[in-house]
């Protein structure tokens, strides 16, 4: 069933997949370019080979060099279930069209990576702090969002930057403490 | 000692201005639903609900817009509880991040292990003993039962009924005694590890789970009555809040949320882990979609369960309940998904790693934060009362909508 999946895939999405399909376990996974994630997920969701109608998850990652957003599908006619993933976001200014147009239910998900990673989700009606409080500043899931233990081992040496409201005018860039560019 | 005056609300200096409804500053809309959730027509007025409600099953405030008794919209407004343990999971190595995750739903804790675990598993390609793989079905079974009789007393009490809530307890506590004999623990167990589970099943364990299945049945049914039955409560929940099955699908519902609505999706059949291929169950769906549906779904989802504990016990192999491991963990890099089907849905961890000892990321998913977000499209047009009735059919757990 599963090797299926990926031949369906790899015929469907050839040229469009970043990195060749990857199955391990139940888990099928897909890496697409920013520009072609409405249109894969589309494809995916209305295309009567694949049927991924349901989405299991959407959530932000920060590797530490750039943003990703990552949806978990699961299909309804085969029981399926493939993980997409949208590399390549700015970490300044990460934007990515919103999937709320096909699944209503990825709005609240989407305002969590909003509030957690500070991504944008172009075309999510309600696009705000979901957890955090209106007038907090910060993103706390990024990876240069320090913790009070932290500043042992931090680079920054005793510097705590979480809850800082605004940045500093004499503040250099944030220090990532963990980066993970292979992921 | 001058005892000081406590202000009187006929003071203008702290009396409220008539015209409006807000007991704080008005919040500033930031987007385009809200401001238009903001935006009061003729003969509307908000209602502030939360965020220390006893029907909100834990810390959430309900904003809703109402015209008279009926209610126009709501916006529900969360991190009442949030803890931030995706975080500290990340900075916690991988046997410590599975106790962060067990106050995320405290009535059901073992499913937010069973998630992180079966995720890490896969990152570390670790066989789990069959033995601990039946153990781990068991107390699953068991989680199952307790956090569904007790959404029975939930559901009854904010319904208006109190006799069910002490009936309810009485299952509850039993199957949460006999789980702290197993665990040590009554409420967030801790009990699996990665690669088994913490310790072999015990003797005290045993004797109380065999004197509870002697009975377990006829408890539950009697329970049952005292509510299926109920006219008012009947007539309260039939045809209130009907969720369709192709607006569940699209709004990510899972779980008896979802089955109440003629899905028939589970995913300990679907998308089978431990033991459950082997063992013998239905998946009972309702095509209603109301609230009364969800509510006799779960029902019948204990008697269910009960049968698998019954096959369980019988089927039990001997030998150990831990893979061999070594102390310090660290997989290789990649990315992993492991779920498995609570009593409320699809608990979901996400866990990436760069090969440290730690996770590299860490996501959880919550069915209770996706099925929050029904409340509002559920209850339009309703009576205020009747929003409890929705949201309690929908079972949220508050801490694990804020994670």
């Amino acid at each position: 069933m599963d090797r299926r999946l990926a031949a369906l895939l790899q015929e469907k999405f050839g040229e469009r997949l970043l990195a060749p399909v990857r199955q391990r376990y139940d888990e099928s996974e897909i890496r697409v370019a920013l520009k072609d994630a409405t249109d894969t997920l589309r494809t995916l969701h209305d295309d009567p080979a694949f049927r991924f109608e349901m989405l299991i998850d959407l959530c932000g990652v920060d590797t530490g060099e750039e943003m990703q957003v990552v949806y978990h599908l699961s299909s309804s006619t085969s029981g399926d279930w493939l993980r997409v993933i949208v590399p390549g976001l700015d970490r300044t200014a990460p934007r990515i069209a919103s999937a709320t147009f096909m699944w209503p239910g990825a709005e609240w998900m989407e305002r969590e990576a909003y509030d957690m990673f500070g991504i944008t989700f172009e075309g999510n009606r309600d696009l705000r702090r979901i957890y955090m409080p209106d007038d907090y500043r910060s993103y706390p899931l990024r990876k240069d969002f320090y913790l009070a233990d932290d500043a042992s081992r931090s680079p920054a040496a005793g510097v705590r930057n979480m809850e800082r409201a605004g940045t500093p005018a004499d503040a250099t860039a944030a220090t990532v403490l963990r980066k993970s560019p292979g992921v | 000692m001058t005892q000081q005056m406590r202000p009187s609300l006929d003071d203008p200096r702290v009396a409220i201005p008539a015209d409006s409804t807000w007991y704080e500053p008005a919040p500033i809309p930031q987007t385009e639903r809200q401001a238009e959730f903001l935006t009061l027509r003729e003969g509307e007025m908000f209602v502030n609900m939360g965020p220390q409600h006893p029907s909100t099953h834990g810390v959430l405030r309900v904003i809703i817009k109402v015209n008279g008794e009926k209610v126009v919209d709501l916006d529900p407004v969360l991190g009442y509880l949030h803890r931030g343990v995706e975080k500290l999971c990340e900075n916690a190595d991988y046997h410590q991040a599975i106790c962060y995750t067990d106050p995320l739903e405290y009535v059901s804790s073992l499913f937010c292990e069973a998630a992180p675990v079966a995720a890490f598993e896969k990152l570390m390609d670790v066989d789990v003993p069959r033995r601990a793989q039946y153990i781990r079905v068991l107390t699953m079974e068991l989680n199952r039962i307790a956090s569904h009789t007790l959404f029975q007393g939930w559901m009854a009490l904010d319904l208006g009924g109190i006799t069910p809530i002490l009936w309810a307890f009485i299952e509850r506590d039993e199957i949460v005694d006999m789980l702290a004999a197993l665990t040590g623990q009554k409420l967030l167990y801790n009990y699996y590890r990665i690669g088994g589970v913490n310790g072999d099943l015990n003797h005290e364990f045993m004797s109380r789970l065999g004197t509870w299945m002697s009975r377990a049945a006829a408890q539950i049914d009697s329970n049952l009555a005292l509510i299926n039955e109920n006219e008012i409560f009947v007539r309260r929940t039939r045809g209130l809040g009907v969720l369709d099955a192709k607006t569940a699908l699209k709004m990510g519902v899972t779980g008896p949320n979802l089955r109440a609505s003629g899905v028939p999706f589970d995913l300990r059949r679907d998308r089978p882990y431990l033991v459950y291929p082997e063992l013998e169950f239905d998946v009972p769906t309702r095509d209603e979609g109301d609230s009364l549906a969800r509510y006799l779904v779960r029902m019948d989802e204990i008697k269910q369960s009960i049968r698998i504990i019954d096959q369980v016990l019988h089927e039990m192999p001997d030998g150990p309940v831990m893979a061999k491991l070594p102390r310090l963990l660290r997989p290789r890099p990649g990315r992993a998904f492991g779920a498995v089907e609570g009593p409320r849905g699809v608990y979901g961890t996400y866990a990436i790693s760069d090969g440290t000892d730690q996770p590299f990321r860490m996501r959880i998913h919550d069915p209770s934060f996706v099925h929050l977000q029904l409340v509002g499209p559920l209850t339009k047009g309703n009576l205020i009362a009747d929003t409890m009735a929705v949201m309690a059919s929908l079972d949220p757990v508050m801490g694990g909508v804020d994670k």
